[in-house]
């Protein structure tokens, strides 16, 4: 089947993608590492094993720090479904944490309920920025890639703003907020590891996108309008509409994504520059394709890269930079619509003759003269 | 006498592309040194993918080339400049935001001493004596994209000569152009003439065809219907050998009763946005039970028609209304729930989502439909059963409904269209060129099925360029031209393709009386 074989050279040309990435990765470690075999088996192994052992916190550590990725992979997956290159996620990772710290520092509520209101207030806050790329591409043909970019830079200023001027807890040495009350605090799964029980909304909200993506009707019309826009609007879809839909679910998820890590990670609020999960999603989406089920394998991915990076850097001395360099080849080849193209021509070309060849033996068995 | 008469011959060229579409079917053309010679048909017949090939765009799949008694292989554009091919096409190549000079030296621009920056003064000096020497006034200074179109066109044509061309293709060239550009384009391609250049000049017009050209070829259906010199032959000659008929597909059909007006359309004009008005004061009804054809060389309206009627774009003045309600501007989801389907013309851009499957654009029109939800959720159940019972009554051939639609042939992309937008229950079907490039089997099932809805009771307006297809289908008919309704047929019995040509060539046009006859309601 014609169909399969392109299906698979695309999977090899992921992996491609990655394999030189790594081997990229590799050149820059020998170069600049002490021991670069030392370091290899940081960036490699030792996530998972140490010391001749599996080294389960360290597993679950990755686990943890996928949880946030897995949020804004997924924001971008749905954006990029509609065809819209919105690139905000970080800012409303960042202003969706911020919200949802505030209510937890100001706003006593019972235990469980504290939580609950905590996220949802980051999750909307997350969407209602999100109208402005959104509406602005609508009704002003303004691309939502620069608009939603800048916004970025706004919300972090406005955030800082308030965080210095206004919640800032005078007592501390450095900028941070007062703590969070603890019935806001979102509970570990396991008790002295990184893991959160919003690692498990992130895996309830991977499943939930992904019904809503290809089950139902808004979903289905995101989708549709992502492949042809023209298309969409002959069919009588609410293309408009579904374009803000697509970039305000997107808000959401990311500022859900911002709040569950506040909330989960430490007690009070610290960021004082845009978090950089926002990024990492569209690097997360671009390895899943831009589907939701494989969303949480390309974060764990990108997270089990990370974690050998930060190890690196801690026993081998090389910078932990080292993982935006990696995220950065990977993402450069897998978004490289060229990259491998004159393979894939030829795999096309090679396809279309047998198809043509099909065909002509078939009209030929008719007795067609065509 | 020697073959040197000729400055090209191009000898039993076939071209089939990827897709399978055979556009030229063994075509000889030859052109002789000096003239100005008329590549003439209808759109689709091939005129395009015979010159594509001489400027070296396309590669032929069978044939050879001679240009000057020599053997070539035009294997880029680059090639055929170097032979002295030079080409305007119609829609202009060049850039808006560069002067005419610049414009003009693009890719071969002079250099200044040190090598680096452009030579400005030589690119406008250069200019001005080419301008002059053929007597195309154009300002070298002006950017491109603040002069007149009669001017880009020159641009386009000293462009081709600054590269060097003796034979210059001009593909429609009046195309764009009002009447007094018109004369005056003559005149300078006239005066070019005189100079010793060959001229292939591709068009459907046949008044201007008359004016100025020395001899012509005809093509038809990717063949050549011969050469002939302009002076021997009639007009009424050359649209019969243009627009013809080849195979007979015949469909069987009962005599039609129509009923109630189901589309009324009153008055549409629409002037484009270059300043031509694509619809004059356009009347019809089209009635329940009935096919109303429109008949046409295409680019006489029909397009901008469709577009108005499916609200793809909206009308400078007039009324469209189905049942009495009116679809113009309206949003497409309204249209389509009154009943009104539409084979898109552009099957490609706005029938199907490529990349999605088959049932994916089975259900586009619906997916929104209580039948296919329980509550938030797809009922995916009646979904598959829609889609897997559409598959096999539409007879389209693939692999599963999973399958990418983009991967069948074009009959059966053709097909999907056809199952979704018949199978919505319509009052009205807008068909606009239905079975164009698509297998015979194909063709023969959609005219079927059309046939068999309307004599169920819809309502059906059929665009066509293809001849046979509007008198084989259409109960009733109009011939558009030039914006306008130029006749309509009561009974399409009466008619013969000499008749046709004339009315859709603009050479003959009937009377409002007669025209009128196609507004039945008040």
């Amino acid at each position: 089947m014609e169909n399969k074989r392109q299906s698979m050279f695309e999977f090899f040309r992921g992996f491609a993608a990655i394999a030189i990435a790594i081997l990229v990765a590799f050149i820059l470690i020998l170069i600049c590492a002490d021991d670069p075999g030392k370091a290899m088996e940081c960036l490699l192994v030792r996530p998972i094993f140490s010391n001749g052992a599996i080294n389960l916190k360290s597993i679950l550590t990755i686990f943890a720090r996928m949880t946030p990725t897995i949020f804004t992979g997924l924001a971008v997956c749905v954006m990029f479904s509609a065809n819209q290159f919105n690139l905000g996620g970080e800012g409303a990772v960042m202003l969706g944490g911020f919200v949802a710290a505030l209510i937890a520092i100001y706003i006593p509520l019972g235990a469980g309920v504290h939580i609950l209101v905590a996220i949802l207030a980051g999750t909307i806050i997350g969407g209602l920025v999100m109208i402005v790329p959104a509406v602005i591409k609508v009704r002003l043909k303004a691309s939502e890639m620069v608009c939603s970019l800048m916004m970025n830079y706004v919300i972090m200023y406005v955030v800082l703003h308030f965080l210095n001027n206004v919640f800032a807890d005078r007592s501390k040495g450095a900028t941070q907020s007062y703590p969070f009350m603890s019935s806001a605090v979102i509970p570990k799964m396991i008790s002295n590891t990184e893991l959160s029980w919003g690692f498990a909304i992130a895996i309830i909200a991977t499943v939930t996108v992904a019904f809503f993506m290809y089950r139902t009707r808004w979903g289905y019309a995101i989708r549709m309008i992502g492949i042809n826009e023209s298309f969409s609007k002959y069919s009588g879809m609410k293309v408009g509409g579904m374009i803000v839909l697509s970039q305000v679910i997107g808000g959401m998820l990311s500022g859900m994504g911002g709040a569950i890590e506040v909330l989960g990670r430490d007690n009070t609020f610290l960021w004082l520059n845009l978090p950089g999960y926002g990024w990492t999603g569209i690097t997360v989406a671009i390895l899943a394709k831009n589907n939701p089920i494989m969303i949480p394998f390309a974060a764990l991915f990108i997270s089990y890269l990370n974690r050998g990076c930060e190890l690196m850097s801690i026993y081998a001395g090389v910078p932990s930079e080292m993982i935006d360099i990696i995220q950065a080849v990977i993402f450069l080849f897998f978004a490289a619509e060229h990259f491998l193209a004159g393979t894939r021509q030829k795999i096309v070309v090679k396809d279309a003759k047998e198809e043509l060849q099909k065909k002509e033996v078939a009209a030929a068995g008719e007795g067609g003269n065509k | 006498m020697s073959d040197n008469e000729y400055v090209v011959q191009m000898k039993g060229i076939t071209k089939v592309y990827p897709n399978g579409i055979a556009a030229n079917q063994g075509v000889d053309f030859h052109v002789k040194r000096g003239e100005i010679h008329a590549l003439m048909g209808e759109n689709g017949a091939g005129k395009s993918t015979l010159m594509k090939i001489l400027f070296g765009f396309e590669q032929p799949t069978e044939g050879e080339i001679i240009v000057n008694d020599e053997k070539v292989s035009l294997s880029s554009p680059t090639v055929a400049i170097a032979k002295g091919i030079g080409m305007v096409h119609q829609h202009f190549m060049l850039v808006p935001n560069l002067t005419v000079a610049e414009n003009m030296v693009l890719g071969m621009e002079p250099k200044q001493k040190n090598k680096l920056f452009i030579h400005y003064k030589k690119a406008v000096e250069i200019t001005e004596e080419f301008s002059k020497k053929y007597n195309l006034y154009v300002d070298p200074h002006a950017k491109v994209r603040d002069i007149p179109v009669g001017m880009k066109q020159k641009v386009e044509i000293l462009k081709a000569l600054v590269r060097g061309a003796k034979i210059l293709i001009l593909d429609e060239p009046t195309a764009v152009l009002t009447t007094q550009e018109t004369e005056e384009l003559f005149k300078e391609l006239i005066h070019l003439k005189e100079q010793g250049y060959t001229l292939i000049f591709i068009s459907h017009k046949l008044n201007e065809i008359k004016q100025i050209t020395d001899r012509l070829t005809i093509m038809r259906s990717g063949k050549s219907m011969g050469v002939y010199d302009t002076a021997e032959i009639s007009k009424e000659e050359i649209s019969r050998l243009m627009v013809g008929r080849d195979v007979v597909l015949t469909v069987e059909k009962e005599k039609a009763q129509p009923s109630d007006c189901i589309l009324s359309v009153r008055n549409l004009e629409y002037t484009n946005e270059w300043n031509k008005k694509m619809l004059d004061h356009i009347s019809f009804d089209v009635r329940a039970g009935e096919i109303l054809g429109i008949a046409g060389v295409e680019g006489n309206g029909q397009r901008e028609l469709v577009d108005m009627l499916f609200n793809l774009s909206v009308p400078d003045r007039g009324t469209a209304t189905v049942n009495g309600k009116s679809i113009i501007g309206r949003p497409q989801k309204e249209i389509r729930n009154l009943g009104v389907s539409l084979i898109p013309e552009d099957r490609m851009t706005f029938g199907i989502a490529g990349a999605g499957t088959i049932e994916e654009n089975l259900m586009s029109d619906r997916a929104e439909d209580k039948k296919y939800n329980n509550g938030l959720l797809f009922n995916l159940k009646a979904m598959h059963e829609d889609s897997d019972r559409l598959i096999q009554d539409y007879q389209v051939l693939c692999k599963s409904r999973r399958q990418q639609v983009g991967m069948l042939s074009g009959g059966n992309i053709q097909k999907v269209v056809v199952a979704r937008e018949f199978s919505s229950e319509p009052v009205l079907i807008i068909a606009d060129q239905p079975t164009r490039g698509i297998d015979v089997g194909a063709t023969e099932f959609i005219r079927k099925k059309l046939v068999a809805l309307s004599r169920a009771g819809v309502a059906v307006l059929l665009v066509s360029a293809d001849l046979n297809e509007v008198m084989e289908l259409s109960d009733s008919l109009i011939i558009m031209n030039n914006g306008k309704i130029t006749a309509y047929f009561e009974d399409t019995a009466v008619l013969d393709d000499a008749m046709m040509g004339e009315y859709m060539l603009g050479i003959k046009q009937q009377s409002p009386e007669e025209i009128g006859g196609v507004v039945h309601g008040k």
